[in-house]
């Protein structure tokens, strides 16, 4: 009986409840949205924040001072410690692995060069990087990284160098030092001065393929493939300096404190979530002898306004959850208020507060649940729109958002039919029924 | 005739207006305070940019310099200029501007990159330094990896002998910047300008200028204009990526606002149409009395007009409240209220509660004989 009588509700008067389960799915797709794309802000944004470069810097651990101005380190070749280059794929097996994004070996070289074939020689800097190499990594895979993904901001005028190649590309202030400027297809004589020993068999000859803007002290180098710098300086497979593009959550409370302090439960979060400290402390454990520091003026930056963009974020979320809520308590609370004549009919013949309650309660539960489904539905497109528009890519669906909005639905479009309920409970049937 | 109507219409319906004021004052509390904050958001974020460093510099044509001041293809500049340059180009925007000149010394026989700069300068520039022992004086700042491979601290003193010239300088505090300036001491530019012979020259300025890429790129080129013989230019890595990054935080929030704004018109929009439904008996009344269609709606419409308005008006005031807890919550400080945000809240919320009423437009069609009756 109790089912019939819900039915016949439903049936009856169509329109009304499509404006309601209407009102209740556009409520809920943007709830959906929201909270799509909410959930995955934090992550985004932390990728957008890699155009800012790497985040990470490894240098040999005993290592004396370096001669660093600029970027650009002007020690001898052979002075200092160096890294091995073979050992880079590691990278890629620590637990956060997935959020290595790039690293970039460099090798410093101070030079002689001489442009053309009868140039004269200066001193200049040469720089061995890679620009897009692949690195083996230990299950067999290839992974392409360099320069292009830790130091996006690196324009090329003409081409970049191929990797193993005598090619090279020249910095801009250096190119303008020439008469005339240097251009792609020219070649440029390179001589190691900066140890003790000069060799003269040390000198290779590259050709030019571009020139190189960075806005740093690079645009004075010569920057080469890293494996032309290791045959100028005589350290073969091996580099200075590493610089790693890594996916980072801001710290909080727990990142900031010293490992050896936390208890096992808690070392356990530390080294399973991905805040600088621990990804530095996982690459120092596969890179053994390295000194692994944050680059703090990104690092900080980037923690600092990913935690405030995601509270905002949040918060607009919560504002969206509270509109969505009283945009659909609103509706109900008026549909039930339209039919305060079949109250009033039910009443007289017979029934009670309690049953007149049931029959509405169990109608706005299916239209909430309805209207919540199809709300759904419509929220993932529009947090792909969303997704789309602001980061360029999709947001993916996520499944937990099901519950939370049919969850919500419920919740609002009862708490709305509850308020005219209660004064309907209130109604004496005979004025109402007369039509006052 | 019309005023008066209003007015017992409006006081009539106490309790049912009550309601729809309530909705429309929640929704325009929220509207206003979204507004407030995307006003200021921008303002906002380029603060906490600050924490990037300089995002200015200004260098010989063809690039920056930056290597021993010394050495024979240093190109150098004229100190005086740049800073005359800097003090006639009046800008609020500018928070730092400091010079830098490097030789690399040799302090208890190692060589050492000593940086000479104006260190209170250079620490507005680098909001993320951290200093750990006296607040500089006329001393030097050694960076943390120089502090422990020469082994020195706040208080000793530093021999540093550049070819046949040495000063000793007070290590005023140690510098743990996270950067390349670890590796270097840091001192009075006029220091290492004696120490490198080259008094009154520097290799690079870094500027710091708050606000979008576009006031950035204007205070560059008006100093540009006034210093032909260098170059300035915007770090690109910290540039770019600056106005990137802020172009997406906006968007993303402009576009949750978006929406929220569609739902708050939603809601109002639902509570106004449910008071006009109710209306239809007041209406069946009126017409039978004679009243036209058009006086009938100019009532509605200017009831539900004066409900925007007022509600409108309430709620630009909670929006502000809201949007300071809001800036106080994520940003630590308050966001300043934008006037723009009342008249632009108000006309959306006028007109939200208007379109409510749009069912009314179905008055025409209310048979009075129909409606009194009951049905």
């Amino acid at each position: 009986m109790f089912a019939r009588l819900v039915g016949e509700s439903l049936r009856r008067n169509p329109r009304r409840k499509a404006l309601t389960a209407a009102a209740l799915a556009v409520g809920m797709a943007v709830t959906t949205a929201t909270l799509t794309v909410a959930l995955q802000v934090g992550d985004r944004m932390a990728r957008e924040f890699r155009s800012l470069g790497a985040n990470l810097l490894v240098t040999p651990q005993s290592d004396t001072l370096p001669l660093e101005i600029g970027g650009v380190d002007y020690r001898p070749v052979n002075e200092g410690a160096y890294l091995n280059e073979s050992d880079l794929g590691k990278l890629k097996t620590i637990f956060w692995r997935h959020n290595i994004l790039g690293f970039t070996p460099f090798l410093d070289v101070p030079a002689s060069v001489r442009v053309g074939d009868a140039g004269p020689a200066k001193d200049s800097t040469v720089i061995g990087t890679w620009y897009e190499h692949d690195v083996a990594i230990p299950d067999g895979t290839k992974f392409k990284t360099g320069a292009a993904s830790t130091h996006p901001w690196w324009k090329i005028r003409g081409n970049w160098f191929h990797d193993d190649s005598n090619e090279g590309v020249v910095g801009s202030a250096l190119a303008a030092t020439y008469p005339g400027g240097i251009v792609p297809g020219e070649t440029i004589d390179i001589a190691e001065n900066g140890g003790q020993t000069q060799d003269a068999a040390k000198t290779l000859r590259v050709l030019v393929t571009g020139i190189v803007t960075t806005g740093g002290t690079e645009d004075q180098a010569i920057l080469v493939p890293l494996s032309v710098a290791q045959q100028l300086s005589g350290h073969q497979g091996q580099f200075r300096q590493l610089f790693v593009s890594a996916l980072t959550k801001p710290a909080d409370a727990l990142a900031d404190r010293d490992p050896k302090s936390l208890t096992p439960t808690e070392y356990d979060r530390w080294f399973c979530s991905p805040y600088i400290s621990s990804i530095s402390y996982q690459i120092e454990q596969v890179l053994p002898g390295t000194d692994v520091r944050a680059i703090r003026r990104v690092a900080d930056t980037e923690g600092r306004i990913l935690s405030r963009v995601s509270t905002l974020l949040w918060i607009v979320t919560l504002a969206a959850l509270a509109a969505a809520g009283l945009a659909v308590a609103a509706t109900s609370a008026a549909t039930v208020l339209e039919r305060r004549q079949e109250i009033g009919i039910m009443k007289a013949i017979g029934a009670t507060n309690v049953a007149v309650a049931g029959i509405f309660l169990a109608e706005q539960l299916i239209l909430a649940i309805a209207g919540g489904a199809v709300g759904f539905l419509f929220g993932i497109g529009l947090a792909r729109v969303l997704g789309t528009s602001v980061f360029g890519t999709p947001a993916a669906p996520r499944l937990i958002v099901l519950p939370i909005a049919l969850g919500l639905a419920v919740v609002v479009a009862l708490a709305g039919s509850l308020i005219p309920l209660r004064r309907a409970a209130r109604f004496d049937p005979a004025p109402i029924l007369r039509g006052e | 005739m019309f005023g008066w109507l209003l007015w017992r219409l409006l006081r009539g319906n106490r309790g049912r207006l009550a309601v729809a004021l309530v909705a429309v004052i929640s929704g325009a509390a929220v509207i206003s305070a979204l507004l407030n904050l995307d006003f200021d958001i921008e303002r906002k974020l380029a603060q906490e940019f600050r924490m990037l460093g300089p995002n200015l510099v200004v260098a010989p044509k063809g690039g920056m310099q930056s290597q021993d001041a010394g050495s024979t293809s240093a190109t150098l500049m004229d100190e005086d200029s740049i800073q005359h340059a800097i003090a006639q180009t009046q800008s609020s925007d500018l928070i730092g501007a400091a010079s830098y000149l490097y030789i690399v010394a040799r302090v208890g026989g190692k060589p050492v990159v000593v940086a000479g700069t104006q260190i209170s300068e250079a620490r507005k520039l680098n909001p993320t330094w951290k200093l750990s022992g006296n607040s500089p004086e006329n001393g030097c700042l050694v960076g943390q990896n120089v502090a422990r491979e020469l082994k020195l601290t706040p208080g000793d003193s530093v021999r540093i002998t550049y070819l046949s010239r040495t000063i000793t300088l007070p290590v005023d505090s140690l510098l743990d910047s996270g950067g390349a300036e670890d590796n270097q001491i840091l001192a009075d530019l006029t220091t290492v300008q004696q120490l490198a012979g080259a008094n009154g020259k520097i290799e690079f300025e870094q500027l710091r200028v708050k606000g979008e890429t576009s006031a950035i790129a204007a205070y560059a080129s008006s100093l540009a204009a006034s210093l032909p013989a260098y170059e300035v230019r915007p770090i690109p890595q910290v540039t770019e990526a600056e106005g990137n990054l802020l172009n997406r935080t906006k968007l993303l929030i402009v576009s949750m606002i978006l929406l929220i704004l569609a739902l708050t018109a939603l809601c109002v929009l639902a509570t106004m149409a449910a008071l006009a439904m109710e209306r239809r008996e007041d209406i069946g009344l009126m017409k039978t009395l004679g009243g036209s269609i058009g006086r009938i709606l100019g009532l509605f419409l200017a009831e539900v007009g004066v409900l925007g308005a007022v509600g409108g008006l309430a709620g630009c005031i909670a929006g502000i409240a809201l949007a300071r807890w809001m800036g106080e919550r994520v940003f630590g400080t308050s966001i300043a209220p934008s006037w723009e945000v009342f008249p632009l809240t108000i006309v959306l919320m006028i007109a939200v509660a208007l379109a409510g009423v749009l069912p009314l437009r179905l008055l025409g069609r209310v048979k009075p004989a129909v409606i009194l009756r009951g049905r």
